[in-house]
């Protein structure tokens, strides 16, 4: 993933964590700021960082960093 | 916190989750806070509330009666408190309640009605709400609020919180609500905004419904109808001048809202309109005093003429 | 415990209460469940709660709440011993813009926590009081007094569970069970049964005694309890105090004539 740095770092933002809290394993409800709101943060984040509108299914399949990167091919983000 | 940013996201999240946050940020800033809920916690977006500050969050199960005696209590000394849970459950289960301790006894109560209006539909109707205005309204002592959007939400609980007196702040729509404010503007409880200025016919709405009044303003304004829109966040009180200057230049209101035409927005216009002189003619949109089948919340607002196209259809024919 | 001072001060009570029913006239009151209530008000206004007369607004004063709001004349009575409200102003009650009227209406200056009178509401209030004191971290007591008839509402038992869900060991409820409610006995409107083992069983620390029992009510009172609501059900005579008025329903709310006073007023 050519834009892997930048999707870090849209993780880190939106969910406010400390770069030491986040990992490439890091799944929804894994932690206590990827919770639903967290999660919504992190949609507006990625649609922002990226220029993209995500939509509603997919919102609900992001459920880990990895599986993440499967659905934003889905939007040409590689 | 940058508030553009803010817009789009709480948009996103809708009222509910929204309140959520906000209530995080007031219980920094208001140290004598405590949110008293019946059983809603994740509903309201509580959720992380409820863990940061758990002893500002009192929740007393399913007992609203119960819930806002315990809150007039705790307002009695000295404590800030906001209410939740569900809008029918929060006005018309401890109506009684409310009647005596924040309007007989004007103890300082902030109540948010939860997914009020119509949005609960595929509920059915025990989970939707389009009485509570009009019962509310006359219970002396207490305001009433209908925000736009999760952003006037923000605006409206900072207000409210240290308002004058007891305070229900009814949210509407769900995830994914609409923006009606996209830019900070100023708000003031009792006083109506006029989010589109037009000449011809004027839209007074409350609550996220808003969103297909300017979707059909701008259709009408290409069919050369001018609609101006106006949001009438404060059902009570109601902004007398605003309606003044309207029927100072208009033929035609039309009141928008997701409750009964009885009792809510519309009723509370027409009590205006009836108190002076003028050429306007009044036409009330809304739940027209009765119960459909249930379904979902674009369904209903179809079946009670709420839609884009219902709305435009309405004006055309009044004119 | 001065049994002595305390039997004069509920005698006072009864005497102000026929004050001002009589005074009130053809307006009537709510005198037979003012009487059962009178012993239990005499002990806490007596002795129990710290409320003084020019400290009705300490933060640090006992709360008093009469839930069952229509035995205000009672509290009015307590009040007026107290020296908190004046005899001038039982003269008012019931009358045009007064402050003391056919039920309570708050003011804290005058020692009137509450308005209450609808019935079951005002347990809630007591509740919320009580959290207040756990959460400012302050010694105050919370007193609340229900009716037996209120103990219909179901509002009454939400806040029970909640007392009880809450620790709240601040806070003791007190009925006044006098058996009758406004269309007549309890048991044949709507049968309370056991109310003391309701209230064990909603987590409660419930004990039974005599209402009228001074000695029992002032060491009820003062029982030590721990992490549960105290409750303690008073089993009182609807009129008490006046002989033709005790356990004659048609005294729940009526008129005291000035010969139905010269009469009673022997008996105090």
């Amino acid at each position: 993933m050519k834009n892997k740095s930048k999707y870090i770092e849209v993780f880190i933002k939106s969910l406010s964590i400390d770069k030491k809290k986040f990992s490439e394993k890091l799944k929804y409800n894994d932690i206590p700021e990827w919770d639903s709101i967290g999660h919504m943060t992190l949609m507006s984040g990625l649609e922002d960082a990226f220029k993209i509108s995500i939509d509603t299914d997919d919102i609900i399949d992001f459920s880990s960093f990895k599986k993440g990167i499967q659905i934003l091919k889905k939007y040409k983000i590689n | 916190m940058k508030i553009e940013n803010n817009i789009k996201l709480w948009s996103s999240l809708g009222m509910r989750a929204t309140f959520g946050l906000i209530a995080m940020e007031l219980a920094k800033k208001h140290p004598e806070l405590i949110i008293t809920t019946s059983d809603v916690s994740t509903s309201a977006g509580l959720d992380r509330y409820k863990n940061k500050y758990p002893d500002k969050y009192i929740d007393v199960g399913i007992a609203e009666q119960n819930l806002i005696g315990v809150s007039a209590g705790l307002s009695s000394e000295g404590f800030k408190v906001i209410s939740t849970t569900f809008a029918p459950f929060q006005t018309l289960r401890c109506c009684e309640q409310i009647k005596v301790n924040l309007g007989y006894m004007k103890h300082k109560i902030c109540m948010v009605g939860l997914a009020s209006g119509l949005v609960l539909g595929n509920l059915g109707f025990t989970h939707c709400s389009i009485e509570d205005i009009g019962t509310l309204r006359s219970i002396p002592n207490i305001s009433i609020v209908v925000p736009s959007d999760p952003f006037e939400l923000f605006k409206v609980l900072n207000e409210a919180i240290d308002y004058k007196n007891s305070v229900y702040i009814r949210l509407t729509a769900g995830a994914n609500s609409k923006i009606i404010n996209s830019k900070d503007y100023e708000f003031k409880i009792g006083k109506a905004v006029e989010i589109l200025p037009g000449n011809d016919v004027t839209i007074i709405g409350c609550g996220n419904i808003l969103g297909n009044c300017l979707e059909a303003a701008s259709i009408l304004k290409k069919k050369n109808v001018q609609c101006s829109v106006v949001n009438m966040h404060t059902i009570k009180p109601i902004d007398h001048e605003i309606i003044r200057n309207i029927t100072s230049k208009n033929k035609l209101i039309l009141t928008v809202e997701e409750h009964n035409i009885i009792g809510g927005l519309g009723s509370s216009v027409a009590e205006v309109l009836s108190s002076y002189n003028h050429n306007c003619k009044l036409v009330r949109l809304g739940i027209n005093d009765f119960y459909s089948s249930g379904g979902s919340y674009e369904y209903l607002k179809n079946i009670y003429g709420l839609s884009v196209e219902k709305i435009i259809e309405t004006v055309l024919s009044n004119l | 415990m001065n049994l002595k001072k305390i039997k004069l001060f509920a005698k006072n009570i009864r005497k102000n209460i026929i004050f001002a029913a009589f005074k009130a006239g053809s307006k009537s009151a709510h005198i037979g469940g003012a009487l059962s209530s009178a012993d239990i008000v005499a002990v806490l206004y007596s002795d129990i709660l710290k409320i003084k007369k020019k400290k009705t607004l300490d933060d640090n004063r006992d709360r008093f709440i009469l839930s069952k709001g229509h035995a205000c004349l009672a509290l009015y009575s307590a009040l007026v011993e107290k020296k908190i409200l004046k005899k001038k102003e039982l003269e008012t009650f019931e009358s045009d813009g007064s402050n003391l009227l056919g039920h309570p209406i708050i003011n804290k200056l005058s020692g009137i926590e509450f308005s209450t009178g609808s019935l079951g509401m005002g347990l809630a209030l007591g509740v919320g009081v009580a959290l207040a004191a756990k959460k400012k971290q302050k010694k105050y007591k919370t007193y609340v007094i229900l009716g037996d008839g209120e103990c219909n509402e179901g509002s009454i038992w939400e806040s029970v569970l909640c007392a009880s869900h809450f620790k709240l060991d601040n806070m003791t409820i007190i009925v006044d069970k006098n058996n009758f409610q406004q269309t007549g006995k309890n048991s044949s409107i709507m049968d309370l049964k056991n109310l003391t083992n309701k209230f064990k069983s909603f987590g409660c620390e419930a004990i039974e005694i005599d209402g009228h029992d001074i000695k029992k009510i002032y060491k009820s009172l003062n029982k030590k309890n721990s992490k549960k609501p105290k409750v303690i059900v008073a089993n009182t005579t609807k009129g008490k105090g006046i002989q033709m008025f005790e356990n004659d329903n048609n005294w729940h709310h009526s008129v005291i004539t000035k010969s139905i006073y010269k009469n009673i007023i022997k008996e105090l």
